[in-house]
């Protein structure tokens, strides 16, 4: 289980995401590094990756929807992190189709997401729960 | 100055393991000449009012424990995974660096790590103005730098 309760931002809409986006990572991450054979979870994995790629985007919109109606100040930064994850994940999808489903750049692709998700929301997302507290807002505000 | 890159480099290595994997005591110390066969080495270019590299230095085990915290799952070796979840850590603590460099009114941007193998024939013989080896010790094992930075004159 990725998820951690101490992740949670207090905004029950952005955790519920959190929470699936993370689950759905840590399954990911359970079938690529299963003992079975790399060809058999070739569709299991392309088919969770395309899942993933439409859900973050659908999240990111939501989190940062949810920032500016609290006037998030690090809104633009915050936007441009998104921005840059979605292009990653759209260019190693890219490459994995065009290389003929590489194992090796799907093994790195999953190292960076584990790494970067972990942190993203344990460090960048949790400086809007800190912006929320400081102006003595509620998670339900916005 | 050296003892204030040290110190960023440290404040940033324990807010990121603090953050990430949930261990809050670490100790640091100054090394000098740092070997170890069983390393991954990520290198990390600055560029900026500052540049240069950092050789982030994590032994085998400790790279697996960082791992196995952040996965929940239980790697025994090292491969493609392991080596990119490593170096997007030595990223991560990087662009910490740069953040509090910044409050420091110092601006620099980073490259994406590379793995690294050291050229004794050409980088080794570089210099620089500030240069300094440290090891952090956490719960997970050790970890070590080697930073190598000039100031834009």
């Amino acid at each position: 289980m990725l998820w951690k309760d101490r992740y949670k931002l207090g905004v029950p809409r952005i955790d519920e995401q959190h929470k699936e986006l993370f689950r759905r990572v840590g399954l990911f991450l359970q079938v690529l590094r299963s003992a079975v054979c790399w060809d058999e979870k070739l569709q299991q994995l392309n088919e969770m990756l395309e899942f993933m790629k439409g859900y973050v985007v659908e999240h990111f919109h939501d989190e940062e929807e949810y920032q500016l109606s609290i006037n998030y100040p690090g809104y633009e930064i915050h936007k441009q992190i998104h921005s840059d994850m979605v292009n990653y994940v759209q260019d190693v999808s890219r490459q994995f189709e065009q290389s003929d489903d590489n194992e090796e750049l799907m093994q790195q692709f999953g190292g960076r997401l584990l790494a970067w998700l972990i942190n993203h929301v344990a460090a960048e997302d949790q400086r809007i729960a800190d912006y929320v507290r400081k102006k003595g807002m509620s998670g339900n505000d916005g | 100055m050296m003892d204030n890159i040290y110190r960023v480099f440290v404040d940033a290595t324990q807010k990121v393991f603090n953050l990430m994997l949930n261990i809050s005591e670490i100790s640091d110390h100054p090394a000098e000449n740092f070997k170890s066969d069983d390393v991954i080495d990520v290198a990390v270019s600055i560029d900026g009012d500052l540049y240069g590299k950092v050789i982030y230095r994590f032994p085998v085990s400790t790279s697996l424990n960082m791992v196995n915290i952040m996965s929940g799952m239980e790697f025994q070796t090292v491969d493609s995974f392991v080596t990119s979840a490593i170096s997007e850590i030595a990223n991560i603590i990087s662009g910490n660096v740069l953040t509090a460099l910044s409050d420091r009114d110092m601006q620099c941007n980073i490259l994406p790590p590379v793995l690294y193998k050291s050229d004794n024939n050409h980088e080794e013989n570089l210099e620089y103005e500030l240069q300094t080896s440290l090891c952090i010790n956490a719960t997970i094992g050790e970890i070590c730098l080697d930073i190598s930075l000039n100031r834009v004159s």
